[in-house]
């Protein structure tokens, strides 16, 4: 050994001097090309990941405030039946803010009038969340409040006060108290969320303190307790929950805005199912995007590496000084991404500016540290290994350059990559099953691709040879590259696969939201519609131009026996369904419809406002298992109805016959064909079962499970139900309505409506947003991936226009060759594409998967124009510059 | 200086093992010029890469200023590189990325001297390129690029130079005038030096000639018998 000691890296002079030789090939390799495609990607990588991050973050809070809206509260607990006082004392002492609400229906009374009216007496303490917004002029803005009326006064409704005939300032009669009308009352938080109790009428608020003196509220009368929780820590919320469900063994339970509305949350989840699939796509591509510009970059590097080790730089300082390369260019990239990523939010935000009408509080830091990790095991992953590989880069490459390294074999760092794209995608989804699944199937597409694609350029090899001279050139020089055109094709083929997934889901998951609440949907139920209003309520919607819809005759109904047996369904239908929200199954709808209705019976019939007697035990309606079902008849069958055995009968019917929604159909083991017998108003009605129908039950319709032919119940005496599209400015007819007809009961849902419509509004923004991001990552792919065999091609078509070949027949040679790749690209990225959308949406999405028949054309096509265009547009300096140039740069 | 021991060289090829240098023992002495000469394929530059410990030998050993390289791993081989030898090639493999000044100071940097910089544009100077320090090697001639890699390899001062082909790149006014450069630093700094050539005129300017023909030294011309 020589005498002198040579620099070593515990040498911290020699680190300097290191580090300023690495950030020297940093800044002047800026204009290499890699280096930027590398540093991209990454950008590209931080900006998704953090963008998504920051924007699901900041939509969550907002979405916890909406939710609070919607609950005027952060959790809410309600029950038919007071609540046990032990639970608010441990909220309490928890340090909750607590209130409590009181829900019921009544008639109200004035001088000049009488209405059914939706009550709610409030503690001092509410809203928790939200606010009350009151006037003292009927139809007016208002100004918010954050309280519920004093003791003694009772807020209404504006279209209250004209059917009532009063004034602010009037007295009201709620069953046996006088209250005073203080104030008009135009918004309330938890109006939406609210039950059909809440919904059968104007509002009418009043204290809780004034509910005795009402003495409405007697043992067995239909009212809705609540108790409304809320605390700043949702980890405590959490925690209280499960006090409260292992406390009382499950037969409390604490409910969020997810629980009030299945469209909502079914929303939400599909929403946020598709921003983690569309961050994961966005990653794993700007992951092959930095593999395999690393690849390339230190593939340009060997010359490099084999002079610096001439002059006496050791392996390990090769590695410091490439990992200080890596290091510098990551932060950098961190920064910039992290910068981009929080416009891409405030973007969105901007653009959800008029749904989102909540302020936002500020993201955590989180979004950055996700941002910044996601960086380091991208470049970790897919970077590291190829630049790894560098160190073992034989000095004697100076003399001979065509000696590599071999010491590390091309499946390192495919491995390396693999492993970081399983991390990842676990790591994100931090769902096991989810990741298994995923990885099965990338790995079962990358093997059909490679296989497929290597049999298609094969034969199309031979194919090509008999054409003409371009079509020779192109595919002799697709079959002499066929292991990298292999692996191109993979590249393209998964990242062309990727964009078709997420725009066909986008496309799906947007059109089915709009199907499900187009912009007609009816906002406004009507019940208790007896047979001689059916017509005087049509014309007076024609007369005022509201959009009414068809009128289904209504009656409870109950299958007493199947075939002549009692059946016996081992499960309880109502748990399976497990929805809460208003048209959520026509078993909801019946429950709560009864609901309604004895308690209108309740108060109507015992000469009110005398005391209503107490009524026995029906506050908890025969529910789940052969419980009562509303049942309809029909000629025409109802909308989103689809039927899935036996037929419709249509017009012509004849009486006897059912029609029974699958599922239904399934629990209780009907076939078709089977007689079926009914008990409907203490009578036996049997009627044989012609077909079977699945029914949407979440578009905001009234729906079914059991339908019959005209003339087989209809002399039992049904009520009828309907629909009617009301816009703000005719909800003051509603008075006109009930008043000419005084036994209907109007359900307003057109808070709730708007409420989801706006969610949906905002989703869908979102995840347009999140499908350009993609999109931009895959781009880069691309181009990466046509940039890695660029050198190459510079080479050999230099040698062959210095042998003669001219500009046309190298660039027309060029075009076929790329757009051969980019049609076997797009057909296998077709396949590959409604393979992963059928397991995708049946099983993640819980959407029908339907083929998309134009994408069989459209996947190709673009695929061979992308490809096409990227490959000649990278390659076209081919015939510009000159061989010469080339050859002695490349040589 | 340099001196070889029964130097074997043999790789794997898919038609079985080639033994490319076939037990070559050879001296060269401190501040001696030798050039080593032969035909294509004749293993000139496979020993010159022995030589100078960019690869490792099959069997035999390199004793280089008296360090056994046959008992290194490639770590120490760099770092006896960095101390003792400098390199001039054929295609001249300057960094693209690093201006000429650039070039020259990088061995003076990784060797962990002072005033890297400095000593940098002296060497310039002495090559006569003081005013193309900032340019890149794409904006330089071939000779002009040559003349930077000269003025590198004797940035480190280090007592050995090996040169590949130096004027392989060159036309021959260009070449002699490398040439001319080459001896006049050798010369200035007192460095051995072994380089590999087709070039006679090159060749004849050194003390001898080693020529080699398929992996073996064939015959020793020394000065007075080439000038015979």
């Amino acid at each position: 050994m020589p005498n002198s000691q040579p620099s070593t890296l515990t040498d911290s002079k020699s680190v300097g001097v290191l580090t300023s030789i690495a950030l020297r090939l940093l800044w002047r390799d800026w204009n290499g090309g890699e280096i930027r495609l590398l540093f991209f990607a990454l950008v590209m990588a931080v900006t998704s990941v953090t963008g998504i991050a920051l924007f699901t973050d900041r939509l969550e809070k907002a979405l916890i405030l909406e939710s609070a809206n919607m609950l005027a509260a952060d959790r809410v607990l309600g029950s038919g039946r007071p609540l046990p006082e032990e639970i608010r004392q441990e909220a309490q002492s928890r340090g909750f803010r607590t209130a409590e609400t009181l829900s019921f229906t009544s008639m109200a009374f004035s001088d000049s009038g009488n209405m059914l009216v939706s009550a709610k007496a409030v503690s001092d303490t509410y809203p928790l969340r939200g606010e009350v917004i009151i006037t003292d002029a009927a139809f007016t803005r208002g100004t918010p409040v954050l309280t519920g009326p004093p003791p003694g006064e009772v807020w209404l409704e504006s279209r209250a006060l004209p059917a009532l005939g009063i004034e602010v300032g009037d007295s009201v009669y709620v069953g046996e108290a006088q209250l005073r009308v203080g104030k008009i009352i135009i918004a309330e938080p938890d109006r939406s969320g609210g039950g059909m109790l809440d919904n059968a009428g104007p509002r009418l608020m009043l204290h809780l303190d004034d509910v005795a003196q009402t003495n409405i509220v007697q043992p067995g009368s239909r009212v809705s307790y609540r108790y409304l929780f809320a605390d700043d820590a949702m980890a405590a919320l959490d925690d209280f929950e499960q006090w409260v469900d292992t406390e009382f063994d499950g037969e409390y339970r604490l409910r969020d805005v997810r629980d009030e509305s299945e469209e909502v949350s079914d929303a939400l989840n599909r929403a946020e199912s598709f921003l983690l699939l569309g961050s994961l796509f966005a990653v794993l591509l700007a992951g092959v995007a930095i593999a395999l510009t690393a690849k390339r970059y230190s593939e340009r590097h060997y010359d490099y590496v084999a002079i610096l080790k001439t002059f006496g730089c050791t392996s390990s300082q090769i590695t410091f000084i490439y990992l200080t390369i890596q290091v510098v260019l990551a932060v950098i990239a961190i920064i910039v991404g992290s910068l981009l990523g929080w416009l891409v939010h405030v973007g969105i935000l901007q653009l959800l500016q008029s749904v989102i009408t909540v302020s936002l509080p500020a993201a955590g830091y989180q979004p950055y540290a996700i941002g910044a990790s996601t960086a380091f095991i991208c470049l970790l992953s897919f970077a590291i290994p190829p630049l790894l590989a560098l160190r073992e880069t034989p000095p004697l490459r100076v003399l001979r350059k065509d000696i590599s390294q071999q010491k590390i074999g091309d499946s390192v760092p495919y491995l390396f990559g693999i492993g970081g794209a399983i991390s990842l995608i676990y790591w994100y989804s931090q769902d096991f099953i989810l990741t298994s699944v995923l990885v099965g199937a990338i790995a079962g597409i990358a093997a059909l691709l490679s296989v497929v694609s290597y049999l298609l350029l094969r034969s199309s090899g031979s194919v090509g040879m008999k054409a003409g001279s371009a079509w020779k050139l192109a595919m002799t020089a697709a079959r002499r590259r066929r292991k990298q055109n292999v692996l191109q094709v993979m590249v393209f083929s998964i990242t062309i696969m990727s964009l078709l997934v997420l725009t066909l889901l986008r496309t799906d998951l947007i059109n089915d939201w709009q199907a499900q609440l187009p912009e007609n949907t009816p906002n406004h139920f009507m019940m208790n519609i007896s047979q001689g209003q059916v017509e005087g309520i049509e014309s007076f919607f024609a007369e005022n131009g509201i959009t009414g819809n068809a009128f289904y005759p209504l009656i409870s109904a109950r299958v007493s026996t199947v075939n002549g047996s009692i059946p016996d369904p081992q499960t309880d239908m109502d748990e399976e369904e497990g929805g809460s929200t208003l048209t959520e199954g026509a078993g909801e709808v019946d429950s709560r419809y009864d609901e309604i209705r004895d308690s209108l019976d309740q108060q109507t019939s015992a000469d009110l406002p005398a005391a209503a007697e107490a009524q026995a035990d029906e506050a908890e309606p025969v529910r789940g298992r052969l419980g009562r079902r509303q049942v309809t008849w029909s000629s025409q069958l109802p909308a989103d109805n689809r039927i899935t055995a036996g037929q419709w009968w249509g017009e012509e019917s004849q009486p006897g016959f059912v029609s029974i929604e699958e599922e239904y159909a399934g629990w209780l083991d009907i076939e078709l064909g089977d007689t079926v017998e009914f008990e409907i108003n203490q009578q036996s009605i049997s009627a044989q079962v012609s077909s079977f129908r699945s029914v949407r039950w979440d578009n905001m319709q009234p729906n079914f499970f059991i339908i019959f032919t005209p003339g087989t119940i209809d002399h039992l005496g049904a009520t009828f139900i309907s629909t009617a599209l009301m816009e703000k400015e005719q909800k003051i007819l509603l008075n006109d309505l009930v008043q000419l007809f005084p036994t209907v009961v109007v359900i307003e849902i057109d808070a709730l409506i708007e409420q989801i419509q706006n969610i949906i509004a905002q989703v869908t923004s979102a995840i347009e947003l999140i499908s350009v991001l993609v999109l931009l990552c895959g781009a880069l792919v691309l181009l990466s991936c046509v940039n890695a065999t660029l050198d190459e091609r510079f080479h050999e078509n230099a040698i062959l226009r210095t042998l003669g070949a001219g500009k046309k027949l190298i660039l027309s040679s060029l075009l076929i060759e790329f757009s051969l790749i980019g049609l076997i690209a797009g057909v296998v990225a077709t396949l590959g594409a409604e393979g992963s959308l059928y397991y995708l949406q049946e099983e993640i999405f819980e959407q029908e998967f339907n083929f998309h028949y134009w994408v069989w054309v459209a996947g190709p096509t673009l695929g061979m124009i992308i490809i096409a265009g990227l490959g000649v547009n990278s390659t076209r300096q081919v015939v510009t510059i000159s061989p010469l140039n080339v050859l002695r740069k490349v040589v | 200086m340099i001196e070889t021991k029964d130097l074997v060289k043999s790789v794997e090829t898919s038609e079985g093992l080639l033994t490319i240098l076939k037990g070559i023992s050879l001296k060269i002495e401190k501040a001696e010029a030798v050039a080593i000469v032969g035909a294509s394929g004749s293993g000139k530059s496979t020993l010159l890469g022995l030589m100078a410990g960019l690869d490792a030998s099959t069997s035999g050993d390199v004793l280089l200023d008296g360090h056994s390289l046959a008992a290194m791993d490639e770590e120490q081989r760099a770092i006896l590189r960095g101390q003792l030898v400098g390199f001039v090639f054929q295609s001249f493999q300057l960094l693209p990325s690093l201006t000429a000044l650039e070039n020259v100071m990088l061995p003076i940097e990784l060797k962990g001297e002072a005033d890297p910089q400095g000593k940098a544009k002296q060497l310039l100077e002495r090559v006569g390129l003081e005013q193309r320090g900032h340019h890149y090697p794409n904006q330089l001639s071939g000779g002009e690029q040559q003349r930077v890699a000269i003025a590198r390899a004797f940035a480190t001062q280090g007592k050995i130079l090996f040169a590949d082909e130096p004027t392989g790149n060159l036309d021959t006014a260009t070449g002699s005038k490398i040439i001319e450069l080459l001896f006049d630093l050798n010369r200035e700094f007192s460095t051995t030096l072994v380089l590999v050539t087709h070039d006679e005129r090159l060749a004849q300017k050194c003390d001898r000639s080693i020529n080699l023909v398929a992996g073996e030294i064939v015959s020793v011309k020394d000065e007075e018998l080439v000038g015979a």
